[in-house]
């Protein structure tokens, strides 16, 4: 028993060569979809993967080409559409329903009540029988692979060829894909004789072949990612050259979407290579003189054949072509047949070219000059290659006259195009968006200049009414899981401790692109041991700058509020940085290092922009200035608590007194052996000290830290905890508590700017804000109920602002929170409601207001 | 791929005008890798580090007193791919083109990455806040299973 595969539960043989379709054909399966709308039948048609006829499931895959897959044994194939088969279809009866279903139905219907567009959103997406993703597939399984090569052919025909092997010739990395094994969708014994003959030229010169590879659209380098069966190549390429090839055109005419109906070049690769009669009885309709060669081809295959180059009028028939009305010299003859062929022009496939549009992408061959000879695509591929460019010809348009099926895709007819147009949808691409024309899975190949040349041809449209659509990716239709080929889910930023968290337990999330410890299991817990003991914070994730050279502290005092000039070797402060517009972009600390350089810590989410800014003002003053990123160098631990000076004590011999080392002061410690630069910092309001070192010191200092506090029970915390110890003191996260527009008074960081000095960056800005009225401020809140972050406050009824952080905090006794609210009548409310609960304005910090226990 | 390994590798970044950096005479343990006007960095196998950032810190600074030059090794994390298909193997990871031989900046396994190629071997370095990433990234396209071996990175002497 020779090779078969099984088509909805029965054998069909394969015969070497065959593709999917035409072993279907052979075993007498006529109807291979029905269509997307009204439930036609619809049978093979193109047979070189342009055209939606023959979208089968294979394998599990849905919306397969069966024309385009090479037919295996055992392969399961299945039709997808029609209920309860397409064979035997009851949806058909929607072809009975037209004045139900007028052209953007969904727009019209369903839409009240609201809740029915979510009902028959579902039904007719049931109904389209377009087929459903398989289930419990990884994606993304293909991987992606980048290519560089000189020039890409994309086409495996005669142009594409003789492009590859002249090039390649000539010494260029080449490299050639085609969608189809080379020569698949050719029936001229010549031309396949050539293709083989410029395929072994092209090799020898040292071009790289690739069959069955689709590129799939052309972008900015040009860029082409070209899908294959293993792999998906992202192809850059010095040049393009697209000898994409045409396919023949569309006519529009009642019955042209029946099974029965070929383009001349499908009938001819069905007959004469595969075997495969079309029909008993033929009438082919040819303009072309291809269109007449494959007349004389379908005879050999036994088929009775009629052929005529006048206009078709209609296709008759009832599930597939009984026959043809042609228009003759003598007037409408009438031809019983049950195939009706047809060559009646071209239609490029040019949609690479459009999306390379002053791009150094080039067309040769048929995408040119379609309907060229063999020696003329020849000769058009080795001009291609050598630089100089086709232009394209003209393609006459096939009238668009009467009614029939413009798309197949997505069933539009003329009919319903003209309704469209009637409604004031007056251009191709308003007539696209409304109808969906050229929206299917051919992406207007078949359709797109017969929706143009309507437009175009009506008596009250516009002048560019009539334009193509715009092109484009994907150019063929490709798996999702192929988009997604060779993309990381997720990119996260660690820290040297990320380990050591898991270890401890920690539920890590995303902040920023950082993972981040929220708690190691108990947030009440570790905010008690911060405000009680000691707790351990790993802060590797701020942002850490050295600066230096003889213009650091010029740098430092013109771009930020800060004093500088004052800021001796030993001593750190606070510092915001503001823009242009005086608005507060970043903060962070600033701490004088010996020799004129500065230590710069910005947020853990600002260091990328930050050493772009500073790095810009480098170079628009022309400073002397030497500026190095050390976040990835070095990781930094935060050890606060009333005990951790204690801690610390036990782990270094440097001294770490309140006296030697005071709040806002730093040194260099070593501290269990790690070199440390430790600075006395209070963002949780307890005696810190953070610990700056190597990112490889990280763990065993973080281990003796720990260690070293467990005679008092000092434990690590996360960010669930830090929340609520910052909230205390009254510290704001910008962005959290921040809008884009906030300038330091109405977060009441006036303190932080040095107004004094003689200039900084944002220094205009404030001093003109300055004498406007503050319209928004930054306050303390104290809410009577449950901390909800993000409800709005209300002021005698109006919403005046809203909570951006809240907390339950047992150091303040009850809910606290920090919120923006408008002043109202000139001046801010005291009394508000925060949501449905009453909230006062209070100062801040709500947590040891004097500083106390961070300075000891 | 004969070898897909965890490079071990000393960087010291130097930091100066830029036309110091041209004079500078690099000691011959190290290679210098220029990824900016005004910024050099210096691989070098891990032991010799110490002594390469004292050499560039004392030549360069002769030529410059504000130059900065830092042992930034804990700063970066390295990857090396030995082999004749370690080229090829490149286009898995990143859409850049590898010259024949030297430095290449640019985004590989999207970070941000410094590459170094030639003989036959592709050095690729991203700031150590994606070690895990580039690990994961770089076995999972090449299909390395278990964890990276740690080799040795030294200037080649061939």
């Amino acid at each position: 028993m020779g090779d078969a595969l099984r088509f909805e539960g029965r054998r069909v043989a394969v015969e070497p060569g065959d593709t999917v379709a035409s072993a279907l054909y052979r075993a007498g399966v006529r109807t291979f979809t029905r269509s997307l709308k009204y439930h036609r039948r619809r049978g093979l048609f193109c047979m070189t993967g342009d055209c939606p006829n023959c979208s089968l499931n294979v394998d599990g895959d849905p919306g397969v080409r069966a024309c385009s897959t090479d037919a295996r044994d055992g392969q399961v194939v299945l039709r997808e559409s029609g209920w309860p088969s397409a064979e035997h279809d009851l949806l058909h009866v929607a072809d009975r329903l037209h004045r139900f279903l007028p052209v953007g139905f969904y727009s019209k219907t369903f839409i009240r009540p609201r809740f029915a567009w979510g009902l028959a959103e579902r039904v007719i997406r049931r109904a389209t029988g377009v087929g459903r993703l398989p289930a419990g597939r990884p994606a993304g399984a293909k991987p992606a692979r980048a290519v560089h090569v000189d020039l890409l052919v994309v086409g495996g025909g005669v142009a594409g060829l003789a492009a590859a092997a002249e090039a390649a010739a000539a010494g260029s990395r080449v490299m050639l894909v085609d969608e189809r094994r080379l020569g698949a969708t050719v029936w001229d014994t010549r031309a396949i004789a050539r293709i083989e003959a410029l395929a072994r030229e092209a090799t020898a010169a040292g071009a790289r072949i690739l069959e069955r590879h689709t590129a799939v659209g052309v972008y900015e380098g040009p860029f082409v990612p070209v899908v294959g069966p293993d792999e998906v190549l992202h192809i850059e390429a010095a040049r393009v050259i697209a000898a994409t090839g045409a396919v023949e055109a569309h006519a529009v005419f009642p019955g042209n979407d029946l099974p029965g109906v070929f383009l001349s070049r499908g009938a001819a690769l069905l007959g004469v290579r595969h075997g495969v009669r079309p029909g008993r009885r033929a009438v082919v309709v040819a303009t072309t003189d291809e269109g007449r060669a494959s007349a004389e081809a379908l005879r050999t295959t036994g088929a009775e054949v009629l052929i005529h180059d006048g206009p078709v009028i209609a296709a008759e028939g009832s599930g597939r072509v009984r026959a043809v009305i042609i228009e003759t010299p003598s007037g409408r003859e009438r031809i019983t047949c049950d195939t009706l062929v047809l060559s009646l022009g071209w239609a490029p496939r040019d949609a690479l070219l459009r999306m390379g549009t002053d791009q150094e992408v080039a067309g040769a061959g048929e995408v040119v000059i379609p309907g060229c000879s063999v020696e003329e695509a020849e000769a058009s591929g080795r001009r291609a290659a050598n630089g100089r460019t086709e232009t394209s010809s003209e393609v006459p348009t096939v009238p668009v006259a009467g009614d029939g099926y413009v798309c197949l895709c997505e069933d539009v007819s003329l009919h319903d195009l003209e309704q469209a147009w009637d409604e004031g949808w007056r251009s191709s691409e308003i007539l696209k968006r409304y109808t969906t024309a050229t929206m299917g899975p051919c992406q207007g190949a078949v359709c797109g200049r017969l929706l143009a040349a309507f437009a175009g041809a009506r008596a009250d449209a516009v002048a560019t009414a009539g334009a193509r659509t715009t092109a484009r990716p994907p150019a063929r239709p490709l798996p999702l899981e192929d988009l997604a080929a060779g993309v990381d889910e997720s990119i996260e930023q660690r820290t040297s401790l990320h380990d050591r968290h898991l270890d401890l337990g920690a539920r890590m999330e995303r902040s920023g692109s950082w993972s981040r410890p929220t708690t190691f299991g108990d947030i009440e817990q570790e905010i008690g041991a911060v405000r009680h003991r000691a707790g351990l914070l790993d802060v590797g994730t701020l942002g850490k700058f050295l600066v230096a050279g003889r213009d650091a502290a010029e740098l430092m005092d013109r771009v930020f509020p800060v004093r500088v000039r004052d800021l001796a070797p030993g001593r750190s402060r606070y510092l915001v940085a503001l823009d242009e517009a005086g608005y507060v972009i970043d903060d962070g600390l600033l701490a004088a290092l010996d020799s004129g350089r500065f230590y710069l810590c910005s947020t853990s989410g600002g260091a990328p922009a930050m050493e772009a800014w500073l790095r810009d003002w480098i170079d628009r003053w022309n400073l002397h200035v030497h500026l190095l990123d050390q976040t990835a160098q070095l990781g930094a631990i935060l050890l606060a608590g009333p005990s951790a000076r204690t801690i610390l004590e036990r782990l270094t011999d440097d001294e770490v007194s309140a006296e030697a080392l005071a709040h806002t002061r730093h040194a260099e410690i070593t501290v269990a052996d790690v070199p440390c630069r430790a600075l006395r910092v209070g963002f949780v309001g307890e005696v810190g000290f953070e610990l700056h070192h190597e990112r490889s010191r990280g763990p065993a200092l973080y281990d003796a830290l720990l260690e070293a506090g467990r005679p008092e029970a000092a434990q690590p915390f996360g960010l669930g905890g830090l929340d609520t110890l910052r909230l205390e003191k009254g510290h704001l996260y910008l962005g959290q508590d921040t809008l884009p527009d906030d300038h330091p008074a109405k977060l009441g960081l006036d303190w932080a700017v040095a107004m004094e000095k003689p200039g900084f960056v944002g220094k205009a800005a404030l001093e003109r804000m300055r004498a406007l009225p503050l319209e928004r401020t930054l306050v303390g809140l104290r809410i009577e109920g449950e901390p909800r972050r993000g409800v709005p406050l209300l002021a005698g009824g109006r919403v005046v602002g809203r909570v951006t952080s809240c907390a339950l905090s047992e150091a303040a006794g009850g809910t606290i929170a920090l919120g923006w609210i408008r002043a109202t009548d000139g001046s801010f409310p005291n009394e508000l409601f925060a949501g449905e609960s009453s909230a006062t304005v209070v100062p801040t910090p709500f947590y040891d207001p004097e500083g106390a226990r961070l300075r000891a | 791929m004969r070898e897909l390994a965890r490079a071990l590798v000393g960087v010291v970044t130097a930091s100066a005008e830029a036309g110091a950096l041209d004079l500078l005479l690099v000691p011959g343990r190290a290679l210098a890798c220029r990824v900016a006007d005004d910024e050099l960095l210096l691989l070098s196998a891990p032991p010799v580090t110490d002594e390469v950032a004292r050499e560039v810190a004392t030549r360069l600074a002769a030529l410059d007193p504000d130059a900065l030059v830092i042992d930034t090794t804990d700063g970066w994390a390295a990857i090396s791919m030995v082999g004749d298909d370690a080229r090829a193997s490149f286009g898995l990871l990143s859409r850049l083109e590898l010259p024949d031989a030297g430095l290449l900046q640019g985004e590989v396994a999207h970070v941000p990455a410094k590459v170094v190629a030639g003989d036959g071997r592709v050095l690729i370095l991203v700031p150590s806040i994606w070690e895990a990433h580039l690990h994961d990234r770089a076995a999972k396209a090449l299909g390395h299973t278990g964890p990276l071996e740690a080799r040795p990175w030294a200037v080649s002497t061939s």
